[in-house]
């Protein structure tokens, strides 16, 4: 036996509860790998749950859930019309997304892609004040390079900042984002506020000319822009010795610094073309949809952009599935509130609806197994052939009592 | 292949009662399978070595014994009854006590602190404790002082009060994960003592290493492991030799590494002069180091680790800025370059963290094969993916790297074909200057000598080569010239030919004249 050296002067804390002890509870384990295949397949499945979870929600809150989905379908996927407001609301998601996605690529996260889309649509809005006699399309293209200014020179910033003094980009972009929309308030009744408007405050509409031309039904040939833009980030992040350079920068920066490429460098150019999409988006809504330019002008899209990237992986393929079914719905969460559901339920609804997805998408890299106790009755029931103590090895293929895969 | 143990108990140990015995174990990680019918039996007062290649499943064993690992199949008895540890406390509270590679201790603690942390008896004051500690390491002859931060002490210190702390937690048995790879050789000797003396008082150690001849020193039974699985469980190590246990271990016997024959060396290609740097911390790692290394010679590092090996090759690849000291490559001067105009100069370098530094872990193996050379690959503003992914399967066939498919991530792969694609891929610019840091550290036997068959390749071929290592034997064959630094600096320079184990010991220590 073991000689006593000293008296035992304490037991080990035991602070785990006992409970896990008794039952079989589950145990996530990261899978190795996850085929794309499988991630649509997950996408899907975590949309289907939360539409379910979603017909409950509606079923107590005094709706039919089935005309409810019906009309959400209907709305957004069925026929031309439908289609065209369901791309009319993905056009400025993918871009944003693609914003958020390229910063993404590279490990940073913009958060502030919403306030690059004001300041992006604010200085296409003055541009247009400025040399409205234009011609429609020579206005409009410098509109939209108007704006892809404006976001880059409120992210230019951050970039520097993040770049060369380690700043959290994360901060430094949120932050922005009041700063941009509050200008916009300033200028609606300050030094931009329209002198034909009787003291109502709001800025001078934009020329006749400035408007992007439809494609059909709702739509405008923005979303052709947002096609393009995703097209053209792919090709150059899987193509070319830039892109090369950005995702190894982006996946490993320690390999990218010992392989001579400028870390520092690649973080700059990421930001700030990521402003300049995310103006972009901003000036192409300006264009596209408004007017004038508002405060509310982008409502969100640059935040939701956040979430189309994240559940795109950052991949420019993903941004675009997902910006579409986030455009749908969003537009079927508008149109179901002529039933009498009421906003705050149809907010819900579109929110289990993308929630579901994202725990889908994260869920899918993890296998659960569940793991029994020593000495559960379920393992007593059949017990596992044991050997003798301190005896032979058991055989190979012996039971395994303590875990089976799901 | 199996060693039954025909004798029956070993010299000088308890009464054979087995203590943990670890049946079956399986575990597995995401694309590898650590352990597959692994099967562990230790009795009281014995030192059991659990033997195997690195990769063998020796330090993931032994994380399922002390809770830090669920197995996925398997069962783990300890003193009879079977167990089942949900967390290290669980283990700890069986009374298994580890000492894993990286010590955990609070810095600024002292000693006693440190030992008695989580369970410190709430009736004594503090000089009984420290009383006590001092009782418990005398016990064990464990030369400490309990009331020292532990921010002060050398590695071998903190080790010993990783055992203290175990011994502290009454543990019947300590588990010590490679507890030499740190030590100087007098630490290790003092070690063993200590050890011994837990073994005569009925304890048992469990000694994961792969350093043959301690274990046939300090050991008493084994257990050996090879591609996760028990291949041989000796009862006793009496009239067993080196070479029996690596038959075990590889299940061939191990080639001794053939040393390149002599041949005239050529001009300095690089020379570092007054080469000063600071470690990631700030503190100075390097300080005014002098080497040079001519065409076709290898100039070997020695040192234990941590005494500015890793910086030397980081400054020397230009990851690392220089704080004084001039360096040259191949004739013109790089002190303070890019790491790409070193590349450009002439410069390979194999680093230590080859997956991480060397390979991007997520990217593809076409990717990760034209990191030096895509600037080359670009047709227009396009890559030529054809022609990268041309280059990579040149590169693979003429290093002989196993590849699923080229366009999986290179994690994939495994240490050996990491390794042959890393040296293969620094190797095709037709370099000056060979710098490789740790270059066969993990592999397994065919790939060491894949590796250190390519080095000495390059010698041949007039390059120069700077090899930086922890295995003594392999700097001892394959080195013209044998520089041993300590704390930063270059303690010994030595002819391997002359030179024995014992003096660069005495030099990795710090107790050699410069």
């Amino acid at each position: 036996m073991t000689e006593p050296t000293h008296a035992p002067l304490h037991t080990v804390a035991r602070g785990r509860a006992r409970w896990h002890r008794i039952i079989v509870r589950p145990v996530l384990q990261r899978r190795a790998r996850v085929a794309p295949a499988a991630q649509a397949i997950a996408f899907l499945i975590g949309i289907v749950l939360a539409l379910i979870a979603g017909a409950m929600l509606l079923w107590g809150s005094g709706n039919d859930p089935a005309m409810v989905y019906q009309r959400m379908a209907e709305s957004s996927l069925g026929g031309f019309d439908a289609l065209s407001r369901t791309l009319l609301r993905a056009t400025p998601l993918a871009i944003a997304g693609l914003a958020v996605a390229v910063a993404g690529s590279m490990g940073l996260w913009n958060i502030g892609a919403e306030g690059q889309m004001m300041a992006g649509a604010t200085v296409a809005a003055g541009f247009a004040m400025v040399a409205g006699d234009l011609p429609g399309p020579v206005l409009i293209m410098l509109m939209l390079v108007a704006g892809a200014v404006g976001g880059v020179v409120l992210v230019v910033g951050p970039a520097l900042a993040r770049a060369y003094l380690g700043v959290s980009e994360i901060i430094t972009t949120l932050m922005l984002v009041e700063v941009a929309i509050r200008i916009v308030e300033w200028l609606k009744v300050g030094p931009w506020k329209d002198p034909e408007s009787f003291g109502f405050a709001q800025i001078s509409p934009l020329p006749d000319q400035a408007s992007l031309p439809g494609l059909f039904g709702q739509v405008h040939i923005g979303v052709l822009f947002a096609a393009a833009l995703l097209l053209a980030f792919w090709l150059a992040v899987s193509r070319t010795a830039w892109g090369y350079e950005l995702r190894m920068a982006g996946s490993s920066p320690a390999t990218a610094r010992y392989a001579g490429i400028s870390l520092q460098r690649k973080v700059l150019t990421a930001l700030l073309l990521s402003g300049g999409l995310a103006g972009l988006a901003g000036a192409i809504e300006l264009t596209g949809t408004a007017t004038r330019l508002e405060p509310g002008l982008s409502s969100g899209y640059g935040f939701a952009g956040i979430i189309v990237a994240a559940l795109a992986l950052m991949r420019p393929s993903g941004v675009a599935v997902v910006a579409f079914v986030f455009g749908a719905v969003l537009r079927g969460g508008q149109s179901i509130q002529t039933l009498g559901v009421t906003s705050s339920i149809a907010t819900i609804l579109q929110a289990m609806i993308l929630i579901g997805a994202l725990v889908a998408a994260v869920l899918l890299n993890y296998r659960v197994r569940w793991v029994r106790p020593v000495g559960h009755p379920s393992e007593k029931a059949a017990p596992p052939a044991r050997p003798a103590r301190g005896g032979a090895p058991p055989s190979e293929g012996s039971s395994h009592p303590e875990a089976s895969g799901v | 292949m199996s060693v039954s143990g025909d004798a029956a108990v070993s010299p000088g140990t308890g009464d054979g009662r087995v203590v943990v015995d670890l049946r079956s174990i399986r575990k597995e990680f995401p694309g590898v399978v650590a352990c597959d019918g692994a099967n562990l039996t230790v009795r009281a007062g014995t030192i059991h070595a659990l033997l195997g290649e690195n990769g063998a499943g020796k330090t993931s064993l032994v994380n399922v014994l002390g809770g830090v690992y669920l197995p996925g199949a398997g069962q783990i008895w300890v003193h009879g009854t079977q167990r089942q540890f949900h967390s290290p406390a669980d283990a700890i509270a069986a009374g298994i006590g580890m000492v894993h590679q990286e010590f955990r201790l609070v810095p600024t603690l002292t000693v006693f602190e440190n030992v008695v942390l989580g369970s410190a008896p709430r009736y004594l004051d503090m000089g009984q404790i420290i009383e006590r500690v001092s009782h418990l390491a005398a016990t064990y002859s464990l030369q400490i002082d309990p009331s020292r931060p532990v921010w002060q002490l050398s590695v071998g210190e903190r080790q010993r009060v990783e055992i203290l702390k175990a011994l502290w937690r009454d543990a019947d048995v300590l588990v010590l994960d490679e507890p030499t790879a740190v030590l100087t050789p007098a630490e290790a000797a003092a070690l063993g003592l200590t050890l011994r003396s837990m073994a005569d008082r009925g304890r048992s150690v469990i000694y994961i290493s792969h350093k043959l001849d301690e274990v046939l020193s300090v050991c008493d039974e084994a257990t050996v492991l090879r591609n996760g699985m028990t291949v041989a469980q000796p009862r006793s190590l009496v009239g067993i030799d080196r070479s029996d246990l690596a038959e075990m271990m590889v299940g061939e016997a191990a080639a001794a590494i053939q040393r390149p024959t002599d041949q005239p060396s050529g001009d300095i290609v690089l020379e570092l002069a007054g080469i000063s740097a600071l470690s990631d911390r700030g503190l100075p790692a390097l300080h005014a180091v002098d080497i040079d290394v001519r065409a076709g010679e290898i100039v070997g590092i020695a040192g234990v680790s941590g005494n500015g090996q890793r910086e030397l090759a980081e400054t020397v690849a230009g990851l690392r800025p220089t704080t004084a000291g001039t360096m040259h490559l191949a004739g013109v001067e790089v002190t303070g370059a890019s790491p790409r105009a070193r590349s450009r100069a002439g410069l390979a370098y194999v680093p230590e963290d080859r997956l991480g530094v060397g390979l991007a872990p997520t990217m593809s193996v076409v990717d990760n094969a034209v990191v030096r050379s895509y600037r080359s690959m670009r047709r227009r503003m396009m890559l030529d993916l054809q022609g990268c992914e041309d280059f990579c399967r040149r590169l693979i066939e003429r290093f002989g790297v196993q590849v699923g498919r080229l366009h999986e991530p290179i994690s994939a792969l495994s240490g050996g074909n990491l390794q042959r694609l890393l040296l293969g891929r620094e190797l095709t610019g037709e370099p000056k200057v060979l710098v490789a840091a740790q270059p066969t550290r993990g592999l397994d036997v065919a790939g060491i000598a894949a590796i250190q068959s390519q080095i000495v390749a390059q010698r041949a071929a007039g390059v120069g080569v700077l090899l930086i290592s922890e295995d003594l034997d392999e700097l001892l064959a394959l080195s013209d010239r044998l520089i041993v630094m300590y704390e930063g600096q270059v303690a010994a320079r030595m002819d391997p030919t002359q030179a024995t184990r014992a003096e660069v010991g005495a030099a990795m220590a710090g107790t050699a004249a410069a």
